[in-house]
């Protein structure tokens, strides 16, 4: 099936000269949900603005339904939403004349799901959209997006600044989207992975400008735990390595690892070693993501993070 | 009459979504609050009430379906199965069998006499018993039965 949302070698550098996308590979199929996850300046938000079409790549492709829309007809555009992270609405309008307005660039335009979308968050149809509170500013903003009836949804930080009630309510309200339009597919970058962890069927992590790792959700939980060792010895044997460790920490007769458990069984070598305890704890994507980038004091230090792959093994003696 | 399900999920369990889902209904089901034949919330609804995924539903309902848990009738929706009830006793006796025989492995290789395990085991037990006495609230997990009532 060919992806609804693709990119290859993806590449942006912005005139400062700092490379914000380096080579970003996404392929993204109808109907998905795609948690784009990373840490601040990972390229997220350029990342997003170069597939809806916002800014210009310097390298490489990006398609949304077949074709770039940096250079995409009317047509072709409406069929997609994209909801940035700041103010993107004409704020001296009220969420009416907005619907009003944004009636004329759409075809599928929804007038009556505009306004019910707005009874159930409780905004105010008529008053100016400045004078609403910042949460409400950025529900109005996803109101008209999901009114146009997009076949693909881009969200940039969609819950940010939400409190948790209308976080909740946002959530609930993509799912009515992904229920109501068939096949609707959304790409939305987030830092609150507990709200991924029931709305996303994908989620990649970012780091300087690329897709580092990507897997099911469900498959990361299933198979990704935080392992600890401990021997009697002082110190484990110099060969030691946990089977399926992506990354590991050893601290006096402690390793500690990241890794992917596909086997049950897979321990019982360690397990077996004379005096040897093994711990094996769950994560949630929460901690899988700090797991992931806690590599080595190099962040305490303000020093860009190592680039790892799934089968690099980073082995550091960290700080307790 | 179609029951609505109160499902909860924990974000911090780390424990897959459909998992977790998958989880509760066995548990309603090992516990006598949902039985063979009652109907189950469909996939839309579900999903919609919890704000998950409709995929990750759908995920949920096959694997039940699979393991015998639920059966789906053909535009009716799904309903619990009617051995549901013996088979999710007997997963529940395999989870305890996974936990005891991780515990008898730790046990081992911390060199403890197979009595004190017992005991420990017994101990714990108790506490978590009395600490459910102790405790007001009900457990995380509730259900709400949808029922017309009609001059009951």
């Amino acid at each position: 099936m060919k992806p609804v949302i693709r990119a290859r070698r993806l590449g942006k550098i912005f005139r400062n000269g700092s490379v914000a996308v380096n080579g970003l590979d996404l392929q993204i199929q109808q109907g998905e949900v795609y948690g784009l996850i990373g840490r601040n300046g990972a390229g997220k938000t350029t990342a997003l603005k170069l597939l809806a079409g916002l800014l210009r790549a310097d390298s490489g492709e990006a398609e949304i339904l077949g074709r770039s829309l940096w250079n995409a007809p009317r047509e072709h555009r409406q069929r997609i939403a994209y909801v940035s992270q700041g103010q993107q609405v004409p704020e001296w309008m009220t969420l009416e004349d907005l619907g009003r307005y944004a009636s004329h660039f759409y075809d599928h335009w929804d007038p009556a799901l505009l306004q019910e979308q707005a009874r159930r968050w409780d905004i105010p149809m008529g008053t100016a959209v400045n004078k609403l509170s910042g949460g409400n500013q950025r529900l109005a903003a996803l109101c008209v997006a999901m009114a146009a009836r997009p076949e693909v949804m881009l969200l940039d930080e969609p819950a940010a600044g939400l409190d948790p009630v209308a976080r909740r309510e946002l959530n609930g309200c993509l799912i009515q989207a992904l229920l109501r339009v068939e096949g609707c597919t959304i790409l939305l970058s987030t830092h609150l992975l507990g709200d991924l962890e029931r709305l996303a069927t994908k989620a990649g992590i970012l780091d300087r400008g690329r897709v580092v790792a990507e897997g099911s959700v469900e498959d990361w939980q299933r198979t990704m735990r935080r392992v600890q060792v401990v021997f009697a010895e002082p110190e484990p044997p110099r060969d030691f390595a946990i089977p399926g460790a992506i990354k590991s920490v050893s601290l006096g007769p402690v390793v500690t690892a990241l890794a992917r458990i596909i086997d049950p069984q897979q321990l019982d070598g360690v397990r077996q070693r004379p005096g040897v305890r093994v711990n094996v704890f769950p994560l949630t994507l929460e901690e899988l993501f700090v797991d992931w980038f806690s590599d080595s004091a190099s962040h305490a230090r303000g020093e860009p993070a190592a680039s790892h792959s799934w089968r690099e093994t980073v082995t550091a003696v960290g700080n307790p | 009459m179609a029951t609505q399900l109160h499902l909860q999920l924990d974000e911090r369990s780390g424990v897959p979504v459909y998992r977790q889902i998958m989880d509760q209904i066995k548990y309603y089901v090992a516990g006598g609050t949902l039985r063979p034949g009652d109907q189950i919330p469909s996939i839309r609804e579900l999903a919609g009430t919890m704000s998950v995924n409709p995929t990750t539903v759908v995920k949920a309902y096959t694997e039940l379906e699979n393991e015998g848990i639920i059966e789906k009738r053909h535009g009716k929706g799904a309903f619990i199965a009617p051995r549901a009830h013996a088979l999710s006793v007997t997963e529940q006796e395999q989870a305890l069998r996974r936990s005891a025989k991780q515990l008898a492995v730790e046990a081992t290789q911390l060199q403890v006499p197979s009595p004190k395990v017992i005991t420990v085991v017994r101990e714990e037990l108790g506490a978590l018993s009395s600490e459910k006495h102790g405790d007001e609230s009900p457990t995380s997990f509730s259900i709400v039965r949808n029922t017309q009532v009609t001059g009951n």
